[in-house]
C-alpha cells in the first residue's frame, strides 16, 4: 500500500555519516594477551556525509567497490542501524525509530543472507508472514500464486528451504520480503550467484513489479546487467562518498570513448602512444584480432584504445599523420568498464579491511 | 493485543521444532532421564546403601516422590532460545527479525515456546495420571503447571536480557552457560532446595529460579499451602514484571550499539 503522492520524495538522506569502531588484533599469542588486557581500537568511516532524495516508484541502482558504504546505507534506510550523524526519512519515518507503520511499508532483501526457516518449506513460511502482515487471505492466495508463477517457484512451494538450489532459493527470499506489497524495497546483490535464467526471471520480475506497483527500489549488485537493464538512476558510491547521482546512461555518454583501429604497416602499443601522446596503458590489441592473426599472418592487428571524447580528434589526425588507417570505429565505453575504472580508482585511495565486511 | 500472528508464530515454532522428529524426541527424553536416573541413583546410595532414614525431612519415598514429579516441570523451563537471540545479535541475522513489524523478542520466544507447550500438555497428562495413580490433587497438578509455564517465560526474559551484552561481546554463549548451570541447581532440578542449609535458604530464595521446578513439585506433592502458592503467584508476577522492564532498557540500549554484521 503506498501512502506517498506519486513524484514525491520518499527517500531523503541528508548528509548521513556513519563510523564504526573495532578492536585490531595483532598477530600471535601477543595479540591475543593484548586483545585481552589492554585491547586497542580503530575507527573506520562507512558514510561520509551521503546526501540524496529518490522518488516514488523509481528505480535506483547503488553501486560502489566492496567497502563502499553501500550495506551501511542500506541498513541505515532500513532502520537497522542508526546514523552518526546527519538525517534520513524514508516514507517520512525515522528509520531507527523502527515504527510499527514503517515496517509495515518496507522489505530488505540481502542475497548473502536468508530470512526464511532453514528446515520449514517456504510455504510455512509465507503462511506465518501472512499473519504478520495482516495480509487477507484471498489478497494472499492471489499474490502468492502470482509470485510463484513469475518466478517459476510453484512446484517448490512445500520443499525444505534447504533442499532448494541456490536460485531458488534466492526467488522464495524475494517472495517472503514482497509477499506484503511493500512501497520501497532495498536489494542487497538480489542475483548474487543466481544462473543467468535464474537472474534474468528475477530481473523481469523486479521490472513489472517496480512498474505496476509503484514500489521505490534501491538495488546494489556488482552485476552491470542489473544495473543498466533495471535502473533509472544510479547512485555511486566510493570510499563512503557519492561521487555520481544520475541516469545510467550518463556515466557511458560523458565518460570515455573506445576507439577501434588498424592500420595499414604493423604497428606497436609504444609507437601509438608515442604519436598519439596517450598512455601505453590505455591502448590494447583487440582480442579478436588477437584470434584472426593466428589464421591470417598477413593482416594487422587491430588496436583498441582508451580516450576522452574530446581527444578523439586530436589522436586520429596524430596518427593519420603517421600511420595509414585502413579500418577504424568509435565505440560508446560499456557501463561494466566505467565501473571497473571506478573500482580501481577506489582501490587506489585504498579501503580499509574493516569496510569490507560491513 | 493480535492474536493472530501469535497462534501463526507458535505453529510455525513448533513446525520448525518437529521438523526432525527423532532428534525431537530424542532431546525430550535424553534430558529427562539422564538427570532423574542420576538422582535416583543418588537417593538410592544414600537411604538404601548408606542407611540414611531422613534427609531435611525427607525420606526415601519423599526422595523418589520429587524426583518423579519435579521431572515433569523441569522439562518445561529449558528451551535455548535466549541462546539464539545472542547468536542472532551476534552473526547479524537479528536483522532478520527487526524488519518485521512485531517484537522481536516477543516472537523468537513464541516460536521457542511452541514446542515447550506441547510437553507441557504431555506433562500435565503424565502428572493427571501420576495423581491418580498416588492420590496426588488433580488440581494443584494444574496450578503447578501453570507456576512452571510462568517460570518458562521469566526464564527466557533473563536470558533475553543477558543477551544483550552480545551487544557489546559480540559472543555471549558463556553468559547462558553460567546461567544455565545455576538454574539447574537453584531451581530445584538437581536436589530439592529444602536440602540448603537453613543459613543458606536465601541464596534460591532471592532468585526466580525456585519457581522453575521446585515450586511447581512443592506444590504438586501438596507440600505448599494454596495460600503459599498464592502468594508464591504474587512473587513470580513481581519477576515477570522486573524482568520486561529489564528486557526494555537492555534492549532499547543495545539496540544502539548493533551493527548488523555479516551482509
Amino acid at each position: 500500500m503506498n501512502t506517498s503522492k506519486a513524484g514525491s520524495a520518499v527517500i531523503v538522506v541528508k548528509n548521513i555519516r556513519r563510523s564504526f569502531r573495532s578492536t585490531v588484533k595483532k598477530e600471535g599469542l601477543k595479540g591475543a594477551l593484548g586483545l585481552l588486557f589492554k585491547p586497542q581500537f580503530q575507527e573506520h568511516e562507512a558514510l561520509k556525509g551521503v546526501s540524496f532524495s529518490l522518488e516514488q516508484g523509481s528505480f535506483n541502482g547503488l553501486i560502489g567497490a566492496n567497502g563502499a558504504g553501500k550495506t551501511t546505507l542500506l541498513k541505515i534506510l532500513s532502520g537497522l542501524i542508526p546514523p552518526s550523524a546527519g538525517e534520513a526519512r524514508v516514507l517520512g519515518h525515522d528509520p531507527f525509530k523502527r515504527a510499527l507503520d514503517f515496517r509495515r511499508q518496507i522489505a530488505l532483501v540481502m542475497g548473502q543472507k536468508a530470512q526464511l526457516w532453514w528446515d520449514l518449506p517456504a510455504m510455512d513460511a509465507f503462511d506465518l508472514l501472512k499473519a504478520i502482515y495482516e495480509i487477507p487471505t484471498p489478497l494472499y492466495q492471489e499474490r502468492l500464486n502470482t509470485l510463484a508463477e513469475l518466478l517459476d517457484v510453484k512446484r517448490h512451494l512445500q520443499t525444505q528451504i534447504r533442499r532448494l538450489s541456490l536460485g531458488e532459493r534466492m526467488k522464495m527470499e524475494l517472495i517472503g520480503a514482497i509477499l506484503h506489497w511493500p512501497s520501497v524495497i532495498f536489494l542487497d546483490e538480489p542475483t548474487i550467484g543466481l544462473d543467468v535464467f535464474a537472474a534474468h526471471k528475477l530481473r523481469e520480475f523486479l521490472k513489472v513489479f517496480n512498474h505496476k506497483e509503484k514500489a521505490t527500489i534501491i538495488l546494489t549488485s556488482h552485476n552491470m546487467d542489473d544495473i543498466e537493464k533495471l535502473c533509472t538512476r544510479v547512485l555511486i558510491l566510493r570510499s563512503g562518498e557519492l561521487i555520481y547521482d544520475g541516469r545510467p546512461q550518463g556515466l557511458t555518454e560523458e565518460g570515455e570513448r573506445r576507439l577501434r583501429v588498424r592500420f595499414m604497416e604493423r604497428t606497436e602499443p609504444a609507437q601509438i602512444s608515442k604519436i598519439s601522446g596517450l598512455p601505453i596503458s590505455s591502448i590494447e590489441q583487440s582480442a579478436e584480432s588477437s584470434e584472426e592473426d593466428e589464421k591470417t599472418e598477413s593482416e594487422t592487428p587491430a588496436y583498441l584504445i582508451q580516450l576522452k571524447q574530446d581527444q578523439i580528434v586530436n589522436v586520429l589526425q596524430s596518427l593519420m599523420q603517421s600511420l595509414h588507417i585502413v579500418d577504424m570505429g568509435i565505440e560508446q565505453q560499456s557501463l561494466e568498464r566505467v565501473i571497473q575504472r571506478i573500482y580501481s580508482e577506489e582501490k587506489e585511495l585504498g579501503t580499509s579491511p574493516q569496510a569490507e565486511h560491513l | 493485543m493480535k492474536f493472530e500472528w501469535r497462534l501463526a508464530a507458535l505453529k510455525n515454532g513448533f513446525q520448525d521444532a518437529t521438523a526432525y522428529q527423532i532428534e525431537f524426541l530424542f532431546e525430550i527424553l535424553g534430558s529427562a532421564f539422564v538427570p532423574a536416573a542420576i538422582q535416583w541413583v543418588l537417593w538410592y546410595a544414600l537411604f538404601q546403601t548408606g542407611g540414611a532414614t531422613e534427609i531435611g525431612g525427607m525420606g526415601y519415598q519423599d526422595m523418589v516422590f520429587y524426583t518423579m514429579v519435579s521431572l515433569l516441570f523441569s522439562q518445561i523451563r529449558g528451551g535455548d532460545h535466549d541462546f539464539e537471540l545472542g547468536e542472532l545479535i551476534r552473526n547479524g541475522q537479528l536483522s532478520n527479525y527487526l524488519l518485521r513489524p512485531v517484537s522481536v523478542v516477543e516472537f523468537i520466544y513464541i516460536r521457542g515456546v511452541a514446542p515447550r507447550l506441547f510437553i507441557a500438555l504431555l506433562c500435565l497428562s503424565i502428572g493427571v495420571f501420576l495423581g491418580f495413580l498416588f492420590d496426588f490433587s488433580v488440581l494443584r497438578m494444574f496450578g503447578a503447571m501453570l507456576l512452571a509455564l510462568i517460570g518458562n517465560i521469566i526464564h527466557y526474559q533473563i536470558g533475553a536480557s543477558l543477551a544483550t551484552a552480545a551487544f557489546y561481546w559480540e559472543e555471549a554463549y558463556s553468559i547462558f552457560m553460567v546461567k544455565n548451570m545455576l538454574v539447574s541447581f537453584l531451581s530445584g532440578e538437581l536436589i530439592p532446595l529444602n536440602l540448603f542449609p537453613e543459613k543458606m535458604q536465601w541464596i534460591w530464595k532471592c532468585t526466580p529460579f525456585y519457581l522453575y521446578v521446585y515450586g511447581p513439585t512443592q506444590y504438586a506433592l501438596g507440600r505448599w499451602t494454596h495460600e503459599e502458592y498464592l502468594f508464591q503467584l504474587g512473587v513470580a508476577a513481581l519477576w515477570l514484571f522486573g524482568a520486561w522492564a529489564m528486557i526494555k532498557l537492555s534492549w532499547g540500549v543495545g539496540m544502539k550499539r548493533y551493527l548488523s554484521l555479516g551482509g
